[in-house]
């Protein structure tokens, strides 16, 4: 009946049995509870397992300590290349790009992808090799990972499903079989400043991944990130461009954002460099900036003004205090507490030149918005406006 | 009579269904935006049922009109894109700025162009206006969540942001005319073929690749949008279609084995014949283009006539003007005649020491032309295989007293070969005169002398008398110059590999290396160190000729330095070693070596290179 990995995760003594369960995760996901607390006391990381009232409950009535005490399994065999790498999350903005530079410093590529009707052929074209997997089945990780030497996990659920699935749980059976298979190095980004804002719950989600990692006993890197400057095409550039009305918030809030290809390139700089493994790194970008500057700049480069719907972040808290009142609103609930950061936290940056000690790279080779935005407008004004045209949204309804 | 249904359900879901929409009143705009959000979730999840899909539709049409036209213009282009264009009712017009006027939004064009392309047929359909309404909502909603979120970005897989973010002049890999290129891949499979195919994937470029066997292993092994052409390097016919429409070829394939038949057949010979093959597919087009195309030569002489060779004139000199000749001294003679076999025969004796005899012209160029364009004079020859002296005579064509001479010796082989001589080859007679410059040339000369012949290896016992010449004459072509090199051919130092077979390989590799030489074509010949399997751009490089490297170097940085070569004016017709970087002890330098980082931003290839020798 039980499920179990071949492996030596051996359950300490009091603690709760640890082993990849899918029936487990399984259960959890049909009571609907969040099956984690931020542990603010504990270094470990609390879990309750099943049986757990169904709702929305975040304390622990028991919490049980739990562990994976178990060594990578080095039984002889063939050995792992070391140029072999996982990435889990390709297809997103951040993985594609970490794709991208691993096949370009000559790794080869393994990306878990979700099956979807329309297969990311990209990846296939650059020459990484797609393997169908759903960390949300368990079961179907452990045939990604063999011979497998890294694993990069830049993953996250998309927007429209609850958080939980693949943030959480789906992480938790990742990192379950990385330890029990034997990886190598497992690299993991989070969310920067996450262990301040337990009371969001996709941060509260990467902190106590981070911590699970930690007592994995994973030879691992964490990084923590900003902001990407992609994200700043799409929600300002573009609509600037097209004469569509721009949404920003008049949070005074300052995000460092960074260019996913900097990310990606000092990700393998550190993977490389046997002093982080273990580490925290936190990835900043040069400067931090407010909505309203950005909105500016993008003004200024494009040459035209911007029609601003400015939301106040009270409106935001608003609805999401709403949204939180009903039970079918609760993921938009999720999604929408990064608003509890904008109104707590001024500065989303973080000082980097210890980073950048660490790692050995030049500050000026990280690229700041402005040569990005810049680059962005002088290179693509003409493209876009002539693929305007064609072009439409890409999202597919049924 | 639909469009009022639609409207008063407009209503209703506006006062009725939004239960938020007080709270919000103070700010009309943004009470709408909200309320509208709120709704559409709720009229999303609850839309499933048909009946509630003409209320979501009416919610769209005000919707998109007051705060963004750009959700009206995309419900206006989702309806192009149905293609039911026909049934444009014009009545709704009317229909459309009444319910405006009811509803107190303020009047734009936008509107009421967006309020027009609302009234169609296709509109009453449920599952449209059901499909549109998510669209605008979902829109609507995602700009409003994407507000308060810091990292995540809109998830578009389409092409045009892929474009953007990836092919595009935005990503460090871009290429300008990248995918107007096309190059062949030999060896792909290989270890540094591998990682070439993928970097000319990421850089946009249209890939070739040759394989023997296109079974699902090697299938598996490429990128999905790379051809794959069959054939073997070793079958020259096999190769033709390889070829077609390549710009530019990259060899990276090995002999699999040590055998000398392997890697004779893979080493030498496929190069060989690729470049046999590659130089037909260049005549072909060149040929098309009527000699006019840039890869054509330009035809200097061609002796086939007797009256071809009118204007080369035969003159005897010797070297020791004020020596008296020598009692003994059996003189010199030379001819240059078509024989009758119709070759055209520059042959004699010369016995005087010190003595020379030359055939020499005027050139007279087309109209047009002049040899600036050109890199280096091919000549077509046969004869008894001795060494000779070609001279370019330069300077301003009016007065000859200005000349300067230029010179440089070449070998022939026993029967006809083909020899290639670059400018930058020749040599100032007066070692203090400038450098050539082969836009002033107007006298060609071809000297021999008996000085410093070799003998040509033949049966021994053979006699051979170096003082007699015989040179059959075909043509003199100028070789067209080329900014960047067509063919890069992978070799190897010879380090790590078993010394018991080194020298086979050794042979095997560098006949390759001459054939493609000699071909004609832009070479590049790369001979790294031992590859190593680990990730490229870490350590600095070095770059040198002369087979005095040590290091081993990563498979990702020599293909990297494939893929930089491909429009590196100066990596065109070199051969050098590169490796990793090493540190030699303390005075026990050999000589000093400059490392290069390899890095995506800085371009370490053409100062790496620029040091070394050309036409190596």
């Amino acid at each position: 009946m039980a499920w179990r990995l071949p492996t030596q995760m051996a359950t300490s003594p009091g603690s709760v049995d640890y082993h990849v369960h899918p029936r487990l995760i399984k259960t959890c996901n049909l009571h609907g509870s969040l099956p984690f607390r931020h542990a603010s006391s504990s270094p470990l990381l609390r879990l309750v397992f099943s049986p757990s009232p169904p709702g929305r409950r975040r304390c622990c009535v028991q919490p049980p300590l739990v562990r994976c005490a178990a060594a990578a399994n080095l039984a002889p065999g063939t050995p792992v290349r070391g140029t072999s790498i996982l990435v889990v999350g390709a297809t997103g903005t951040l993985g594609r790009q970490i794709v991208r530079r691993a096949l370009d410093e000559g790794y080869d590529v393994r990306c878990l992808v979700r099956p979807r009707p329309y297969p990311a052929d990209f990846l296939r074209d650059w020459g990484a090799t797609v393997v169908n997997a759903d960390l949300s089945k368990p079961e179907t990780i452990p045939a990604t990972l063999v011979g497998v030497h890294t694993v990069i996990d830049c993953a996250t659920g998309r927007p429209e499903e609850p958080i939980k699935t693949v943030d959480w749980e789906g992480k938790v059976a990742l990192i379950q079989c990385a330890k029990a298979m034997g990886i190598q190095k497992f690299v993991f980004f989070s969310i920067h400043n996450c262990d301040k804002h337990p009371e969001v719950p996709l941060m509260e989600i990467k902190y106590c991944t981070e911590k699970f990692i930690k007592d994995s006993g994973l030879n691992h890197i964490i990084i923590r990130l900003c902001g990407f400057m992609q994200g700043l095409i799409g929600q300002y550039a573009v609509p600037i461009l097209e004469e569509k009305s721009v949404w920003g918030t008049d949070a005074p809030t300052r995000i460092a954002y960074m260019d996913t290809q900097d990310v990606a390139r000092l990700t393998f700089i550190a993977l490389r460099n046997e002093k982080v493994n273990g580490k925290l790194l936190t990835f900043a970008g040069p400067r931090a900036w407010t909505t309203q500057e950005v909105i500016t700049l993008c003004e200024r480069l494009a040459g035209q003004d911007a029609n601003v719907t400015t939301v106040p972040v009270s409106v935001l808290r608003l609805t999401r205090q709403v949204t939180k009142l009903f039970e079918w609103t609760s993921d938009v609930a999720d999604r929408l507490a990064f608003s509890e950061v904008l109104t707590s936290d001024t500065v989303f940056s973080a000082p980097m030149s210890e980073t950048y000690n660490l790692l050995g790279v030049d500050a000026k080779a990280v690229v700041t918005l402005e040569k990005y935005l810049q680059d962005y407008f002088t290179n693509i004004l003409k493209k876009l406006k002539d693929m305007k045209a064609q072009s439409k949204q890409s999202d597919i309804y049924f | 009579m639909t469009m009022t249904t639609a409207s008063t359900g407009a209503a209703f879901t506006n006062t009725t269904c939004n239960p938020y929409s007080k709270k919000w009143r103070p700010k009309p705009p943004l009470e709408l935006v909200l309320g509208r959000n709120s709704t559409s979730n709720s009229t999303v999840r609850c839309c499933r049922s048909a009946g509630n899909r003409l209320f979501s539709l009416s919610v769209v049409a005000r919707a998109a009109g007051p705060e963004s036209s750009s959700a009206a213009a995309a419900t206006g282009k989702s309806k192009d894109d149905e293609g039911n264009q026909k049934n444009y009712d014009n009545d709704g017009d009317g229909d459309g700025d009444e319910e405006e006027e009811e509803e107190r939004s303020p009047s734009s064009q936008q509107q009421a162009a967006a309020a027009s392309t609302m009234i169609k047929l296709d509109d009453v359909n449920p599952v449209g206006l059901g499909r549109r309404s998510r669209q605008v909502f979902d829109e609507l909603w995602r700009k409003l969540t994407g507000l308060g979120q810091i990292s995540r970005t809109t998830r578009t897989d389409d092409e045009t942001s892929l474009l953007i973010n990836e092919g595009g002049p935005m990503c460090e890999f871009a290429i300008p005319g990248a995918q107007n290129i096309t190059v062949l891949v030999v060896g792909a499979t290989s270890r540094v073929g591998r990682i070439v195919v993928r970097k000319l994937m990421l850089r946009g470029y249209t890939v070739k690749a040759l394989v023997r066997k296109a079974d699902q292993q090697v299938v598996d092994m490429l990128p999905t949008s790379v051809e794959i052409v069959i054939g073997d390097v070793g079958d020259p016919s096999s190769l033709k279609a390889a070829v077609k429409g390549c710009n530019k070829i990259i060899y990276c394939a090995t002999a699999r084995s040590s055998i000398t038949g392997d890697l004779n057949r893979v080493d030498y010979q496929g190069v060989s014949n690729l470049t046999k093959a590659f130089q037909d597919y260049n005549n072909k087009l060149a040929q098309l283009r009527a000699g006019k195309s840039s890869k054509s030569k330009l035809l200097l002489a061609k002796f086939k006539s007797a009256e071809s060779l009118h204007g080369w004139d035969v003159r005897q000199g010797t070297y020791f003007q004020d020596v008296v000749p020598a009692k003994y001294d059996g003189g010199m003679d030379a001819k240059f005649e078509l024989a009758e076999s119709g070759d055209a025969v520059f042959s004699g004796y010369v016995l005087t020491r010190g003595g020379y005899v030359e055939l020499s012209k005027k050139l007279s160029l087309p109209l047009g032309r002049s040899l600036d364009r050109y890199e280096g004079l091919l000549l077509s020859v046969g004869g008894n295989g001795r060494s000779y002296v070609l001279i370019l005579e330069a300077g301003p064509p009016g007065d000859t007293s200005q000349s300067k001479m230029y010179f440089s010796r070449f070998n022939t082989k026993v029967g006809f070969c083909r020899v290639r001589i670059p400018f930058s080859c020749f040599r100032p007679v007066k070692a203090d005169d400038p450098p050539l410059d082969p836009f002033l040339v107007h006298t060609l000369t071809i000297r021999f002398e008996p000085r410093r012949q070799r003998p040509i290896e033949g049966p021994a016992g053979m006699k051979q008398d170096l003082r007699n010449f015989q040179l059959i004459m075909e043509y003199i072509k100028a070789l067209p110059t080329g900014e960047e090199t067509d063919f890069i051919l992978v070799s190897c130092t010879g380090l790590g590999i078993e010394p018991t077979r080194r020298e086979q390989v050794l042979k095997a590799k560098k006949a390759g290396e001459d054939s493609l030489r000699r071909s004609g074509l832009g070479y590049t010949i790369i001979r790294p160190g031992p590859l190593k399997e680990e990730p490229g751009g870490q350590r600095a490089l070095i770059f040198d000729q002369g087979n005095r490297i040590s290091q081993g170097i990563s498979c990702a940085d020599v293909a990297d330095i494939c893929v930089k070569a491909l429009h590196d004016s100066t990596a065109r017709n070199r051969s050098f070693d590169v490796c990793y970087e090493y540190m030699a002890e303390s005075g026990k330098e050999l000589y000093e070596l400059v490392a290069h980082l390899p890095d995506k931003a800085n371009n370490y290839l053409t100062p790496a290179l620029s040091i070394l020798e050309k036409n190596t």
